[in-house]
């Protein structure tokens, strides 16, 4: 029986919740302050994206990234939307920016300012556009298709669409080469895929949380979307492959002690479990 | 000096705390926190909603009434149909609203309905239809798993003509494979919400990771402000836990 009560105490112990959050929290902050340098490896799905805009966009390509996502969000999304805008300008291509969120103003305010440099040679109206937030979700999705001028006349800052270059020579979903969707909504894939995908052929890309990743994977594996990119990992694998070092990478190290700790949480409850039930079976049969 | 930036990112990185401090207790912090979040989201919606609604048809109508007329004179259609949503709160007039949930639902039906069944469905069902047999082991393995959850998935569901075990007979051989399929429906599913639930912790633990790279910075103040209101949410927890 003693050997009943010093499991009981452990798993007392353990299974305290203060316990596990308290070590989460040095789990993620240590690997910040001190970076282990854990090394990342490339996947095969990851890659797969990356020679796609690297060799099937032509240069000065067009390409339409839907921003979608909230500022909680931020830390999965805007690493691999800023990793995907330097890839695409650094092949000279040209990007119109649009958010069916009201939220995605704030994220393209904050992903600005995080990417500076990227737009530090670029000129707005000729090189990228943003169109600000614009409402009807998938009846905005449609119509944006059909003609983005003919859905709004003024992008986020007021600017007359037919006074920007870049507007002048895109307009509809069949002027675009590639369609990115940073989202951290599962719904907004599906708009694009019914909406910009079926009737018009436009190939798309998805960037989505790691939570959302399992539930846009069939469209994926249907062959509706060219690939996706998924969560903070995907982000460093593409940052590695840009060349620019960001958050995602930063991220990689806390992630791998803070994963490696919630494993060795399920292995020693499982552990304690399955010793208390060899235990307690012990006592039954004396 | 402390900037209004500086201020702000006080604010957000004791917010940060505050919100967090959940996981040990509901408290009055969090609580404040909670609803300032939640007022500055609907506020801002609104603010941006509406600024939405005056780029795109107030300025123009204002600015060159002749263009927006010739062009754009459609616009007026939606926002009739907004404004009649507001007959909700007359008792007399509150059948108008119906008339924009109607248009609306109308729309977005018809809109999704137009290239829903290619894609939602036959899209997903000729993915399905893969060759189980090749000279690549590793893809005819990937395709029989793919094949056989998706077949063991939709029989879990099958809740009206399914083959029984009769008492006392020998099961059927479609009894088996019904059977068959079943579980390794379960199964199948199984494994996809353990997926499902492992990228769960991943994305939460990002929004964790993410929050302290922007905060923990060795030489921000925000960071020791931050640190200190964590070490005395978490020992306020732990005392009045005992």
């Amino acid at each position: 029986m003693s050997e009943m009560s010093a499991l009981r105490s452990l798993e007392k112990v353990l299974g305290s919740k203060e316990l596990l959050y308290t070590l989460l929290l040095l789990s993620v902050i240590l690997p910040i302050l001190h970076p282990l340098g854990i090394p990342v490896e490339i996947s095969k799905r990851t890659l797969d994206v990356y020679e796609y805009v690297d060799k099937k966009l032509p240069p000065g390509c067009h390409v339409y990234i839907e921003v979608y996502y909230e500022v909680a969000a931020r830390g999965e999304l805007e690493p691999n939307l800023i990793a995907l805008t330097k890839h695409l300008f650094d092949k000279g291509c040209k990007i119109v920016y649009g958010s069916l969120s009201a939220f995605g103003v704030v994220a393209f305010s904050l992903f600005k300012t995080m990417a500076a440099d990227l737009f530090e040679d670029k000129v707005y109206g000729r090189d990228y556009v943003y169109l600000g937030y614009i409402a009807g979700s998938e009846a905005a999705t449609a119509s944006l298709a059909r003609s983005i001028r003919g859905t709004i006349s003024v992008d986020n800052y007021g600017n007359r669409l037919e006074d920007l270059p870049l507007m002048r020579e895109v307009d509809k979903a069949t002027d675009f080469d590639l369609v990115i969707i940073v989202s951290s909504g599962t719904d907004v894939f599906a708009y694009y895929v019914r909406q910009w995908h079926t009737p018009y052929g436009v190939p798309l890309l998805f960037a989505a949380l790691s939570v959302i990743g399992p539930s846009i994977e069939p469209f994926v594996g249907a062959g509706q979307a060219i690939g996706m990119l998924v969560g903070q990992r995907s982000a460093a694998e593409y940052e590695v492959l840009v060349g620019r070092l960001g958050l995602g990478i930063a991220s990689m190290d806390a992630q791998s002690t803070s994963h490696m700790l919630i494993v060795a949480f399920i292995a020693i409850g499982n552990a304690i479990y399955w010793s208390k039930r060899v235990s307690s079976q012990r006592g039954g049969s004396k | 000096m402390i900037t209004w930036e500086v201020f702000g990112a006080w604010l957000s990185a004791a917010m940060v705390v505050w919100i967090y401090s959940f996981a040990y207790r509901d408290n009055a912090l969090y609580k404040l926190a909670e609803h300032m979040f939640v007022g500055t989201a609907a506020g801002y919606s609104i603010a941006l909603a509406l600024d939405s609604l005056n780029r795109v048809v107030v300025a123009p109508a204002v600015r060159s009434p002749e263009t927006f007329w010739a062009a754009s004179w459609h616009y007026v259609i939606p926002v009739v149909l907004g404004v009649l949503m507001f007959a909700k709160y007359s008792r007399k007039y509150y059948w108008l609203a119906r008339y924009a949930v109607a248009v609306n639902i109308a729309v977005g039906s018809g809109l999704a309905l137009r290239t829903a069944p290619i894609a939602n469905i036959v899209r997903q069902v000729t993915a399905t239809i893969l060759p189980l047999w090749g000279s690549d082991p590793v893809k005819v393995l990937n395709n029989w798993i793919l094949v056989l959850v998706t077949l063991g998935g939709l029989t879990y569901f099958l809740f009206t003509i399914f083959p029984r075990r009769v008492e006392g007979a020998r099961p059927s051989p479609a009894y088996w494979v019904y059977r068959s399929l079943y579980y390794i429906g379960i199964y199948g599913m199984m494994v996809g919400f353990g997926a499902l639930f492992a990228n769960t912790i991943m994305t939460r633990v990002g929004f964790l990771i993410s929050i302290y790279l922007i905060y923990i910075q060795p030489e921000a103040w925000a960071s020791i402000v931050a640190a200190v209101l964590a070490a005395v949410a978490i020992i306020l927890g732990i005392l009045r836990k005992r």
